[in-house]
Parts: C-alpha cells; structure tokens; sequence
C-alpha cells in the first residue's frame, strides 16, 4: 500500500471516528452544558457497587458533564434514615437516594419518587442515546409502578448464594475422612440435613487441627435486624415459608389460627434448623451482620455459608482482602423436598434476590441533573467493569462481557448462576410496611437466638405481634 | 422603664434561640402525643388518638422493659462512678510522681465523642478481633461473647460508662476536695475522730452538694443514653441493653411511629424529673426539714 493511499485511509478512519465517537461524547457534554457546576448529592449503603459507583463512575461522571456528584456511602440503617427523613419532610437535601428492592413499595406508597419513564417522555433532551430500560434485566421489574412506569434505575442486583470453601471439598485428606464418617461423598449441600453434617464435620475438623475454622457462617447478629432478615428472606423460603409467613390476600394473616404461616410447623422447622446451626459458627456469628459473614468467609473461617452475591467477587478473586482466593465454590442454597420444584414451578422460591435501584425524590431541586446521573451509570459501556468490582448485573447484555466472562471462571461460575437460575429467587414481598413490622417483630426474634425464648415460642408471639401491629397500621381489618 | 428594654434586647437572641430550640419543640412533641401518626400506616395523615398512646404504653412490656433496664443501668453506672469519683478524687489530693500526668490521662475519656467510645469497645470485645474476649479466654478460659450473653452485655455497657464518665465526677469532687477549709478537718482531729468518723460526719456532709450534682447530672445522662449502647450492642443481645432512649428512637424513627414515640420521649422525661425531684426530696429537703429552728 502506497503511502498516499494510506494517508487516504487514515483521514477516512479519522473522519468516522470524528463522525461517531464524540456523538455519545458530545451528548453527555452537551446535556451537561446548562447544568455545569451543579452538585447533585445522593445517598446510598456502603457496599461494594456503591463504593464503585462513588470512587468510579461518579468523577466520570462530572468529567463527562461538568456536574458535581456529592455521594455520601453510609451504613444501611443511616441510609434509610437519612433518605426517608429528607424525603418526608421534603427538605431537598438528596437529588438521588437509593432505594432498596424491598423498600420501593413503601416509598411508591407515600408518592416519595419521580416517575422516570415519565420525566424522560418530558424531558426528550436528556434522553441518552445509550439509556434504554428494555436493556435491565427483569429485575427492574420491581421498580415498576402500577401501571409499568419505572421509579428507579436499578444500580444492583445479586442472588444470596451458598458459598462454600471448594478447596476444602475438594481435598483428598478431607474428603476420605468425610466419607469415612458419613458414608457418602463430600459435595455442596441439597438438603438442610446435609447441610448441618458439613457444618458439624467441618467443626470438629478444625478443632482437631487447632485451627479457626468451623463448619458454617451464620449472619444471627442479636441487635440488628439483619438475623431476622437471614431467617425470614433465606432459611425460611427453603423450608417453604414465603413473605414472611404472611398471607396478604387473606387479611395479611400471619398466624395459623388465622391461616398465615408464620408460627407453622415449617417456620418453627426452619428457625431450629437455623439455629442449631449457631454452635457450628464462629463465635463472631452473634455480632455479625451481612458484612460480617462475607468478612468471616473472606478470612477463611468458615466452610460453608449463605452469603449476599455482592461480595462473592472480592470474596473469591481480591487477594487485598481476602484469604480465600481461587478457594471459593458456588451453589444453589440448601432446601426441603418439595421446595425446589415450588421454585421452578414459580409457586415459590429458594432464596433472596437483593439489590436496589436510584430513584430521584421528588423533593430533589437538580431532577434534571440526576437523571442524567443515573442514566450515566445505566449506560451499557460502564457495566462491565463494575459488575466485575461488585459481582452485580442490571443490564442483560452484561452477562455475555468478556471481562464478565473472566471474572465469572474465577468465581466458580458466580454470573452463570445468577443469569440461569435467579428465576428461583425472589425479592422481598410488596409490603409498604417493611420497617414498621421488622421493627416490630425482631425484638423477639432477638431473643430466640440468645435463648431467652424457644424457637417455637419466639415464632408465636412474633405471630401474634405482626397482626397486632398491621392491625394498629391499618393494614388489617 | 429605657432600661428594661434595653436588658429585653440583649435577652432577645437567648429567648429566640430557647424557644425555637426548646420550647417550640416540646409544644410540638406534646401535640404529636396525642395523634395516631405513622407515616407509612394505611391512612398515613395525623388522627386524634386523645390519651390512647399512653395508655398503650402502660402495656407495653417492650416499653416497660426498657424503662427497668435504663432504670439498672442509671443505678450501676452512678453508684460506681461516685464511689470510684471519690477514690480518684482523693488520690488526686495527694502527691505521687507524675500526678499531674495521671490526672491529665485519666480525663481523656471525656474529650471523645460518645459514638467513637461505643465503637472504640465494640472493637475491644468483638469476638476473633478484640483483645477482651481474646485475652479472657487465653488466660481464664472464659468465654466473653456480649453478643450472645445478656449479663456480660448489660455489665459492658455499665463498665463502659464508667470509663467514660467517672472523670467526670472526679474532676467535680476533686474541685470540691480542693476548696474545703482545713479547720473542719484539724478540729475533728482534736476531738479524736477516726477516718471513718471523719469521712462520715465532716467529708460526706460538705461534699454533698458537689455529690448531688454529679448525681444528677449523670442519672439523667444514663437516662438518656443512647449512641454509645448503640455503638457498641446495637440494644442486644434480645432486649438486655435496650435502654428508652434506643426503644425511642426505633419506634421513631426506622417504626416512624411518630405519635406514640412523642408521648414516649414525654413520660421518659416526666420520670427523669421525678426521679431527680425524689432524689432531692430524699436527700436534701428531708434533712433540711429535720434541722433545728
């Protein structure tokens, strides 16, 4: 090739790039040009896709737009306090506030968030070419109103896995003394009976070799509501106790008596289970929330347990934090006969599909600004890498990333089972009373784990105390 | 008649600042008393409820737990923090090499905020990390495990407490030691008293005005404990250290039971004065009433 001909080409190359890259450069400038120099603040949970979101895609962000990001990442508890006080006083403190899966339908009820597929209807300038929410996966679904208008672009999804320590299960030593014991081979638990051998055997195990090791996580913290999440989002659902033991369509009933389940013989079934579970923990189990357990698995103290997807990614392949890198396997929570059919039936479901979305208040004074925010991070382009950071996936396309792909292989096929078998999870249930019931019941959830009541009486009076109290809201007549 | 309002003016900006921030607020509370309010109810508008919230409280064994468990952990906490005020204060009076460093050392913990003392012995004891139940067990054996056991947690609230604010006391005590005259004790010398005798009639009588005040200002700061017990046991394990003031702000704010959480904050607040009026009257009016005319 001639060096004029190749000149010609280069200019041509030149030419389209000029003519196509700076169009999706050009938007997010030219639809930041008015707004350049605002500062859009938003709150969220300190969790690895918020840290990415803060440290990653918010300075990209106001690089590409001019606009100022303030995103504050704070506990879960001051999260929603600090968003909901701000929302119901309507003081505009918050442009963007992140919104929970099961916390949409309380704020879809007081009318706390903008309607977005409405506000870009309105607002066709600040529709980005790159923002389509047919490209979320069904996910989103649950930020849906009524009439399928979406309230928030989700920012995170993950399924609550059972991890387990695969190069333990996969050590000859181990693996012989195993079958030596119980008469059969060492593999992830299917039942929850299976699933208390390996805690008991990995337990004694670690006792025996003087090291701080035990058979299972459990996330049973005695002051903070995330035990009774643990139990009533992932142990209970195995044992076929969905939303909580409520039945909403008959007067949400909660107890037997009045044909709810929460005090059932399956509910009472799955809390002994859970915790008998206690004595093959570490002794940390009682102070630990959801962070504590990805932190106790992190640092290789336990064998097995069912932890939050967002952490399986630094959990398996971030040597900075983490002790059991390239250890880590992954599988489908433990359950009863029956419930995984349930599951793939869709009548039930084996475990929690957690994540959150970013919603704009409507007490926010910069909505235009933190639309484009949250379109920014809906963008196909930024997916990749930050569900790599944060082992969670909005947008379909992501799954079949390259670098997803990569990340995927490192975490035993983390990505895989959430794609393929997140249809056996699901989301907390459409109650705008989440908070008042939790509070209400917890407290006596508390009191089973430190033994002060049995599991069969904690679960009677928690019954008992959840009518009391949709009674006193209104909820039932 | 020009003076008054001139005083009037420079009252001005205390009053404006007392109402908005004392006043107003405590009508506001009051009022909110007596409506049924919680903001994401069926119906989630204000509804009169007359007394009804508080007669609800008087059967609410989450309430009245509470309220016992805040009234064990005011008595614990101040009882040990007078007596060992005391002690510290009266060793301050003496000399010792590097008093004055001690004295400076031991004040410390008055200078950190409340949330960071909770967080600083949630570190201290939480299990696999924290040199307390790390070095409990390799030396004794024993088992400390606050998340789990109710005794060890309500006992580390009432320790850490103490930690906190037993400087607090000293340096009102030592204050106290310091300016009392020597006659006094020259004269019960004399008269052949012996240290307890001393202590009991000449050091306790002068001391208490300065004891009474430590103890009230500490009893009703225990009343109204909250960030620390937060910090360190989040109200756990169960109810153990789930003090009124945490039962408050959970009804609140995460319940946002707003009407019954307002007649909450305002019979914690009538019993904290009654407790403090019983103390006086108990302490102070019926000696005063006993004294010879």
């Amino acid at each position: 090739m001639s060096g004029l001909k190749r000149m010609m080409l280069g200019a041509i190359a030149a030419g389209l790039m000029a003519g196509v890259a700076p169009a999706k450069a050009d938007f997010w400038a030219d639809a930041g040009k008015d707004l350049a120099g605002t500062t859009i603040r938003g709150v969220s949970e300190s969790t690895p896709p918020s840290n990415y979101v803060k440290d990653v895609l918010a300075p990209a962000f106001t690089k590409a737009t001019g606009i100022n990001v303030e995103f504050e990442a704070t506990s879960w508890d001051q999260m929603y306090d600090k968003a909901i006080k701000d929302m119901e006083a309507n003081t505009g403190i918050y442009d963007f506030v992140y919104i929970e899966q099961d916390a949409v339908y309380g704020y879809l009820a007081r009318d706390f968030l903008v309607d977005l597929t409405k506000f870009f209807e309105e607002n066709p300038k600040l529709k980005a070419p790159d923002y389509d929410p047919a490209n979320f996966t069904t996910f989103a679904n649950y930020f849906k109103g009524k009439d399928g208008d979406l309230f928030g672009v989700p920012m995170e999804a993950f399924i609550k896995v059972y991890l387990y320590r695969k190069d333990l299960f996969e050590d000859p030593e181990v693996k012989a003394a195993f079958k030596a014991k119980y008469n059969r081979d060492l593999a992830p638990a299917k039942t929850h009976a299976e699933y208390t051998e390996i805690a008991d055997f990995f337990t004694q195990w670690g006792k025996d070799k003087g090291i701080e090791l035990w058979g299972t996580t459990v996330q049973a913290n005695t002051g903070h509501p995330s035990s009774w999440y643990e139990y009533v989002e992932t142990v209970a659902p195995t044992f076929g106790v969905y939303n909580w033991g409520i039945d909403a369509a008959n007067n949400y009933a909660a107890t037997v008596e009045h044909g709810g389940k929460m005090n059932s013989p399956e509910a009472k079934a799955a809390l002994e289970y859970w915790l008998a579970l206690l004595k093959n923990a570490p002794p940390e189990s009682t102070a630990s929330t959801w962070d504590e357990v990805a932190a106790t698995f992190g640092a290789g103290r336990a064998a097995q347990g069912l932890v939050y997807g967002e952490n399986a990614a630094w959990i398996a392949t971030d040597a900075n934090k983490s002790k059991v890198v390239g250890k880590v396997g992954v599988a489908l929570p433990p359950v009863e006969p029956g419930v995984m059919e349930a599951a793939e039936a869709g009548t039930g479901y084996i475990g929690y599909y957690d994540g959150g979305a970013f919603g704009i208040p409507h007490s926010s004074k910069n909505k235009a600004a933190a639309a484009l925010f949250l379109e920014y991070i809906a963008q196909p382009s930024v997916q990749a890498d930050w569900a790599v950071a944060g082992s969670r996936i909005t947008l379909q396309g992501t799954y079949d990333d390259p670098k997803v792909k990569a990340q995927d292989a490192k975490t035993d096929g983390y990505y895989t089972l959430m794609r393929d078998q997140g249809k056996l999870f699901a989301g907390a249930p459409p109650y705008p009373f989440h908070n008042q019931l939790r509070e209400t019941v917890a407290p006596i959830f508390y009191q089973a784990i430190t033994g002060e009541l049995s599991a069969s009486d904690a679960l009677d009076q928690m019954a008992a105390a959840s009518e009391a109290e949709l009674t006193k809201l209104g909820y039932r007549k | 008649m020009r003076s008054q309002s001139v005083g009037w003016l420079f009252l001005a900006p205390t009053l404006l600042i007392l109402f908005v921030f004392g006043v107003w607020p405590f009508v506001y509370v009051t009022v909110i008393s007596f409506f049924h309010w919680n903001s994401f109810a069926a119906d989630p508008t204000m509804r009169f409820a007359g007394l009804g919230n508080y007669r609800e409280l008087v059967f609410d064994k989450g309430f009245l737990m509470a309220l016992w468990n805040t009234l064990k952990f005011g008595v614990f906490a101040v009882v040990s923090q007078i007596i060992l005020g005391y002690l510290l204060a009266q060793l301050f009076m003496k000399d010792f090499p590097f008093k004055g460093f001690f004295r400076t050392i031991h004040t410390l913990p008055l200078m950190i905020a409340p949330v960071a003392v909770g967080a600083t012995w949630r570190l201290m004891t939480v299990p696999g990390l924290g040199p307390i139940p790390y070095y409990l067990d390799k030396w004794f054996g024993y088992e400390f495990l606050i998340s789990r056991y109710v005794g060890q947690a309500f006992l580390t609230t009432v320790v850490m407490d103490i930690w906190h604010w037993t400087p607090l006391v000293t340096l009102t005590l030592l204050a106290a030691l310091s300016s009392m005259p020597k006659e006094p004790f020259e004269q019960a010398q004399i008269d052949g008293a012996n240290r307890v005798q001393t202590f009991w009639y000449v050091t306790l009588p002068m001391l208490k005005p300065a004891i009474l005040s430590a103890v009230f200002i500490r009893l009703m700061d225990a009343m109204r404990t909250v960030d620390e017990v937060w910090m360190l046991t989040g109200g756990g394990p169960g109810a153990a250290t789930r003090y009124i003031g945490l039962y408050i702000w959970r009804v609140v704010f995460p319940k946002t039971d707003y009407g019954y959480g307002s007649a909450m904050s305002l019979i914690t607040l009538y019993l904290t004065i009654v407790l403090c009026w019983l103390l006086y009257a108990g302490l102070v009016a019926r000696r005063d009433l006993r004294k010879p005319e």
